[in-house]
């Protein structure tokens, strides 16, 4: 998998310092969420691939975002595919 | 106050406690960390069992602890300022609840609780990976919450000075056992299978209902001691 272009993360309330963004890590958070979820991982693995690709394109015009964009969009992409990974990617920052 | 009645408030006292979601919360985290890093469904039940003993074990401490400070300070027969301040704290974290329990961020089921606290949780729940560790975040997570659960154990502390010791021991098990009812019950639905995202959803749903009960069942308790000791003792009522 490649390891996205020079686009940088703005950290929550920009308390912490932006970092640049990983692929990766993105394809494997939207991975444990899938597998939280009880999906096969055969299917997580497909599915995780093609949220990582559809943020990833709607990434390719901006040169920095936010983390609650990054994790609002791949939730909404995600959605499409699997809604109970999403609501539990979604919930993961507000469970406690 | 009668041997039945006692354990009546003790049992509600634990029930308040149950009712508070910090735990619950901890335990949905570890769980869903724990399948989502592909961990075999054993080792899974193994960790969240590891968690629901923890913090069963720090109520039980907690409890005991509580009760021998109140013995040393107060014999089996604490005076009655002591048992108005346990029920004024009872009231005033009631309110508290009633107002301040859930962060109003809306979506979630955060807590009002410092932000440093809960992120240490999450994380430490992300990097459990040994039943030692669960155990440790059980205990953990049981004293981050003293701040809502303080006021039912002072109260079940006082009125258990007063019981035989054989019923003492009876009410500090009741009080554990009740404690973690919730945790044991999404230990079985964690166990049996059951889906992270309906466990979360229930939570999420049922918030405000969870929020109103233990925050008026915490102010009714604190009145009900009130009215059933203070009042009784001063009136010379029996």
């Amino acid at each position: 998998m490649s390891q996205g272009g020079a686009i940088d993360i703005i950290k929550r309330n920009g308390r912490r310092p932006s970092e640049a963004f990983e692929l990766e890590k993105l394809h494997k958070s939207i991975m444990a969420a899938l597998l939280s979820a009880r999906t096969a991982p055969g299917q997580a693995e497909s599915v995780a691939r093609a949220v990582t690709r559809d943020v990833s394109e709607w990434l390719a015009s901006r040169p920095e975002v936010t983390s609650e964009d990054l994790r609002r969009v791949a939730a909404r992409h995600l959605k499409n595919h699997h809604p109970d990974a999403a609501y539990l990617y979604e919930q993961h920052r507000i469970t406690l | 106050m009668d041997i039945p009645s006692s354990l009546a408030i003790v049992t509600l006292a634990a029930l308040i406690h149950a009712s508070f979601q910090l735990s619950v919360s901890v335990l949905t985290l570890l769980s869903g960390h724990a399948i989502g890093a592909k961990q075999s469904s054993a080792k899974v039940t193994r960790l969240t069992f590891g968690f629901v003993v923890g913090a069963g074990v720090m109520t039980l401490l907690g409890l005991s602890f509580i009760s021998l400070v109140f013995l040393h300070l107060f014999g089996t027969n604490a005076p009655a300022l002591a048992w108005a301040i346990a029920c004024g704290l009872l009231i005033g974290v009631g309110l508290a609840v009633w107002f301040f329990y859930y962060r109003r961020d809306g979506a979630g089921t955060s807590l009002w609780i410092p932000r440093a606290m809960a992120r240490h949780l999450s994380e430490r729940s992300k990097a459990t990976v040994h039943s030692a560790e669960a155990f440790s975040l059980g205990l953990t997570s049981v004293i981050s919450e003293l701040l809502f659960i303080a006021a039912p154990m002072i109260i079940s502390a006082l009125v258990l000075l007063q019981l035989p010791g054989a019923w003492q021991l009876l009410g500090i098990a009741i009080y554990a056992i009740v404690s973690i009812l919730p945790l044991f019950g999404v230990w079985v639905l964690i166990g049996s299978g059951h889906k992270l995202s309906d466990i979360q959803k229930w939570r999420e749903s049922n918030k405000r209902f969870l929020q109103f009960s233990a925050g008026g069942a915490l102010a009714i308790l604190g009145f009900f001691v009130y009215v059933c000791k203070i009042l009784t003792d001063v009136t010379g009522a029996a």
